[in-house]
């Protein structure tokens, strides 16, 4: 007995078009666990992806999928949970998608504390088109655009979606497949805005040309500046300059939750209640 | 849980169509269960081979990281896998260090 993935997958889609040793796919492997561990239905999930090396996720796996244009997945995702508060959202976007051409929504999205979950499949890279620098390429490394190395300061999506609004927030790296499961079901069993960004090589793109061209270099790096939460807050400042903390950073279960926010709206219009007002919120500004 | 059948008395088993040679089960496994051998038809040249399964502990690490769905480990409950001796080891460093195969003359330590 072993478990079975087939069960979750488009069989004729398979293999993948990821590149051999991508972690993409041990990403969408550990998704497809924690669903199987959540006991959802199939035809209760809903995966939607924009465009990129992960946009692929949404055509892999056999949910209810939509794939959507570049860094668009949360406005998609929006419009479908609010039609479906019963069903579960997820969106899969790259560090390109979400932070960069689709930043806005990803803030937004926070700041609604919508019940979606966001997967950001963060590579450090613009994979598909061929190593140029995104948001969060590190200071320094060499890209197809930026040749004598990157100079753009670097993003941290976590902090962003934190300070933006999101309810639960977290990050795993593909070198820890088990974790990574874990922290996914969490993610999805919260009520709200879960984002959860996965650490992922890209030894092909990113790491060609900064001397980690081969998968398990890749891999190694990404351990040598990750570090669990726990340990991360008793480092430093100066310790914690070039780590990036792993495990939940952030899990606020009080947030209101914006499809229970529109049933209000739809409660209004109904005549079940009277007009919403600041008395409704204890934090109005 | 989602399950698929083991192959009968089988610790780990593999799905050659599926796998790209990416090396990464090979370099996690602690025990030198896995080894790449050479195949003229894949694209990189290589394809996974289980080259001793009967050291294998049931740690599922390759299970794990394999991102191509190309290996499969069977349940504790239902096999009673190897502890990790240090031949186990010795053949992993061996396999390792020979860019990921077995060398074609390895030699049990004992
Ligand atoms: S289960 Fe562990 S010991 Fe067995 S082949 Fe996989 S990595 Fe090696
Ligand atoms: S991890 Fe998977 S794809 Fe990579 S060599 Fe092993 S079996 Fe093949």
């Amino acid at each position: 007995m072993a478990f079975n993935y087939d069960s979750y997958l488009r069989l004729e889609k398979m293999p993948t078009l990821w590149c051999w040793g991508c972690g993409d796919g041990v990403i969408l492997k550990s998704f497809i666990r924690a669903v199987d561990k959540l006991g959802w239905s199939k035809d209760d999930v809903c995966v939607v992806s924009g465009i990129g090396c992960s946009g692929r996720f949404s055509s892999y796996v056999d949910f209810n999928t939509v794939h959507t244009t570049h860094g668009r997945t949360i406005a998609f995702a929006t419009g479908i949970k609010l039609a479906n508060p019963d069903k579960h959202v997820v969106c899969v976007a790259g560090d390109g998608d979400a932070l960069a051409i689709g930043g806005n929504h990803t803030i937004h999205g926070c700041r609604r504390n919508i019940d979606i979950t966001l997967i950001v499949i963060q590579n450090f890279i613009y994979g598909l088109t061929n190593s140029q620098t995104s948001p969060t390429t590190p200071q320094g490394m060499w890209t197809v655009s930026q040749k004598a190395g990157n100079i753009d300061p670097t993003f941290d999506g976590c902090k962003l979606a934190i300070a933006a609004g999101a309810s639960f927030v977290g990050r795993e790296t593909v070198t820890a497949p088990k974790k990574l499961e874990k922290l996914l079901v969490d993610a999805m069993e919260h009520k709200g805005f879960s984002y959860v960004e996965a650490l992922s090589n890209c030894h092909i793109n990113l790491g060609r040309k900064n001397k980690m061209a081969n998968a398990m270099e890749n891999l190694d790096w990404i351990d040598s500046i990750t570090v669990s939460k726990a340990k991360y807050d008793k480092l430093s400042p100066e310790e914690q300059l070039n780590l990036l903390p792993t495990g939940i950073l952030k899990q606020d279960a009080t947030a209101k939750e914006y499809c229970e926010m529109y049933q209000e709206i739809r409660d209004v219009h109904q005549g079940k209640r009277g007009k919403i007002t600041q008395d409704d919120f204890a934090k109005k500004i | 849980m989602a399950v698929m059948k083991a192959p009968e008395n089988t610790p780990v088993w593999v799905n050659t169509a599926r796998c790209k040679a990416c090396d990464i089960c090979v370099d996690v496994c602690p025990a030198g269960v896995l080894s790449m051998k050479a195949d003229a038809g894949s694209t990189l040249g290589a394809i996974i081979d289980v080259v001793a399964p009967d050291s294998c502990i049931g740690c599922n690490e390759c299970e794990l990281s394999c991102p191509d769905f190309a290996i499969y480990v069977a349940d504790k409950k239902e096999f009673k896998f190897a502890k990790l001796t240090d031949n186990a080891k010795a053949r992993r460093e061996a396999i390792i260090n020979n860019d990921f195969r077995l060398p074609a003359d390895y030699k049990e330590a004992n």
